[in-house]
């Protein structure tokens, strides 16, 4: 057969999956960029409005609280993405070793993972319920202060930074796989040359995971910004005093709730120019050709 | 091969050899039972009896334990029909994914390498673009596509193989297949089809079973799409019916842990069946490349 007709039947092949992908992903993404520029309710004509969303997200009314939303994210982000790529690869460098039960660990540590959204939350909110709850339970038969953690202002977001830090079984098998990837001679070397452990890890471990951490990083900041919808939606709704209202609720009430499907894509397209602006950073620390050779 | 790094460590007489096991299991341990713990809560607050104040101590085995709350929770919310409704979803979602994901991992396998690698930036991009970027845009298309309010807009993704990751999972998985099998199929004039079906499936069950499952957990856990999608409660699927649960009362943990067992439970059992294919041999870190 022709290598011209089995490439075309290989094309017919991929036409779901790049044409799935256009539909669903590729023609939505223009899409939203389009109506972030324009007036539209979902049932009237969308009407061009030039970048009045924006001049509205500015103004700062009060029924999107941009500035409070950002802050709120971009906190959550700077807290929630080193500790959860700080746990992964301390977690991936202990487990890191064939031992009896070692495979029982680790899959220990991917459980809360598995577990879906609205179920994580809430059982989240249980384990911080201030009376109820197991946290404060522990915190008063040990004499510590007993926090109102989701219904204090000062103290709810830390609950979503805490319970994110749990679901981090991802970062954990890729960090287990990169540091499968070490040649074993480096260590050998390090051996003969007397280096202890501290030194084999900040000399040979650290250097060659750099890339790893970075990319684990960067989907982080992506994932975590976006991700924490569901579980703002059950646990809060952006309470007490908005302290927990994070942009993607911002969205979702605005475009949903309300059904202003312009200034709701503008904090869409907004929240997606921040994550770009820090993937093409980091992609440009670390070069394309790290990730473009698999396996 | 993974021991490398500690051989030399290890090396030392028996009992320094025995302590630092002692604590690697004690640390391990400590470790674990941290991420076991938010699962034990849950299912021991399921088993408590509604309405009693709060313990003055913590306790992990609820007196008297209740096992009521489960079959309270099936009264209040037709949760019988919205697991069904979840099953075939994913079931029908999986069917679909499986096909779609091996069809384009097995052609970018069959690819020049510079086809290969294009089509891996490619779906390393649609991997970095999580659904709450394009959600609002996708939810007018759909709803223009008549999609509102049926199963259509929540099986939409498995059309492009549910996740970009499941199509490179494929994709690593019949890479390492050798190139003589493929040749030799090709030589007697096989067509694509049939060398993915006859050759590259057959010596791929692993990944098979392991994309199957995750597909599966990705569709149960779903709570977004249903969210903005589905209006008649007929057709709601689990997530939305615990979100419904909730709404009926927020302060009754113990019936809402027992949907969240209800919830999880499923998911659990069949990550025990796939924790051995992504914890033990690192394929999901392909995606993440040397």
């Amino acid at each position: 057969m022709s290598r011209f007709r089995y490439r075309n039947q290989l094309m017919m092949l991929l036409a779901p999956y790049l044409l799935g992908a256009l539909a669903l992903v590729g023609i939505p993404a223009l899409l939203s960029i389009a109506l972030a520029f324009m007036r539209y309710d979902g049932i009237s004509a969308p009407a061009w409005v030039g970048t009045f969303n924006f001049r509205l997200i500015a103004a700062n009314p009060t029924d999107f609280r941009f500035p409070v939303a950002l802050y709120n994210t971009l906190y959550f982000v700077a807290l929630a993405t080193p500790l959860r790529v700080l746990g992964a690869l301390a977690l991936a460098l202990w487990l890191n070793r064939e031992r009896r039960g070692v495979g029982l660990y680790r899959a220990a540590v991917y459980l809360p993972t598995v577990i879906p959204d609205v179920a994580y939350a809430l059982i989240w909110m249980w384990i911080f319920n201030p009376l109820y709850g197991p946290v404060n339970l522990i915190a008063s038969v040990l004499g510590l202060p007993a926090p109102g953690w989701l219904a204090d202002a000062k103290t709810a977001k830390l609950v979503f930074v805490f319970m994110s830090a749990f679901q981090i079984g991802e970062g954990f098998v890729v960090l287990l796989a990169g540091l499968k990837n070490i040649p074993s001679e480096y260590y050998a070397a390090a051996a003969v040359d007397g280096g202890n452990t501290w030194q084999q890890f900040r000399y040979i471990t650290l250097p060659l995971l750099v890339p790893w951490l970075l990319l684990l990083a960067l989907r982080d900041v992506i994932f975590s910004a976006q991700n924490i919808f569901t579980s703002n939606l059950i646990m809060t709704n952006g309470d007490p005093y908005y302290s927990t209202l994070f942009l993607p609720l911002v969205a979702y009430e605005e475009a949903f709730d309300r059904m202003h499907f312009g200034p709701g894509s503008a904090i869409t397209i907004l929240l997606s120019l921040a994550t770009t602006v820090l993937i093409w950073f980091i992609l440009s620390i670390i070069g394309r050709r790290e990730i473009t050779d698999a396996e | 091969m993974q021991s490398r790094k500690n051989s030399t460590r290890e090396s030392g007489v028996g009992g320094e050899r025995r302590r630092s096991s002692i604590l690697f299991h004690l640390v391990s341990i400590l470790a674990s039972s941290l991420f076991i713990l938010p699962l034990v809560w849950m299912i021991s607050a399921s088993l408590r009896q509604p309405g009693l104040p709060p313990p003055r101590a913590i306790e992990w085995i609820p007196d008297p334990v209740t096992w009521s709350n489960y079959a309270r929770i099936f009264q209040l919310l037709p949760l019988g029909r919205y697991i069904l409704n979840s099953s075939l979803i994913a079931g029908a979602a999986v069917c679909i994914t499986l096909v779609t994901a091996s069809w384009a991992g097995f052609a970018m396998s069959q690819l020049s390498p510079r086809g290969q690698n294009r089509f891996i930036n490619l779906s390393i991009i649609l991997l970095l673009i999580p659904v709450t970027a394009v959600w609002l845009a996708r939810f007018i298309l759909f709803r223009w596509l008549g999609f509102y309010n049926t199963y259509l807009a929540l099986l939409a993704p498995s059309i492009m193989g549910s996740s970009p990751l499941f199509v490179l999972l494929f994709y690593w998985a019949f890479r390492r297949i050798p190139a003589e099998l493929y040749e030799a199929a090709r030589v007697e004039g096989a067509s694509a089809l049939t060398i993915w079906r006859q050759v590259a499936l057959p010596l791929s069950s692993a990944t098979l079973v392991a994309v199957g499952i995750l597909a599966f957990l990705l569709y149960w856990s779903d709570f977004i799409t249903p969210l903005l999608y589905l209006k008649s409660q007929s057709l709601y699927t689990l997530p939305v019916g615990l979100r419904q649960l909730q709404e009926l009362d927020r302060t009754n943990w113990p019936l809402l842990m027992a949907g969240a067992v209800v919830m999880t439970f499923p998911a659990i059992l069949l990550f025990g069946v796939v924790q051995r294919f992504f914890l033990q041999e690192g394929r999901l870190a392909g995606i993440y490349g040397k």
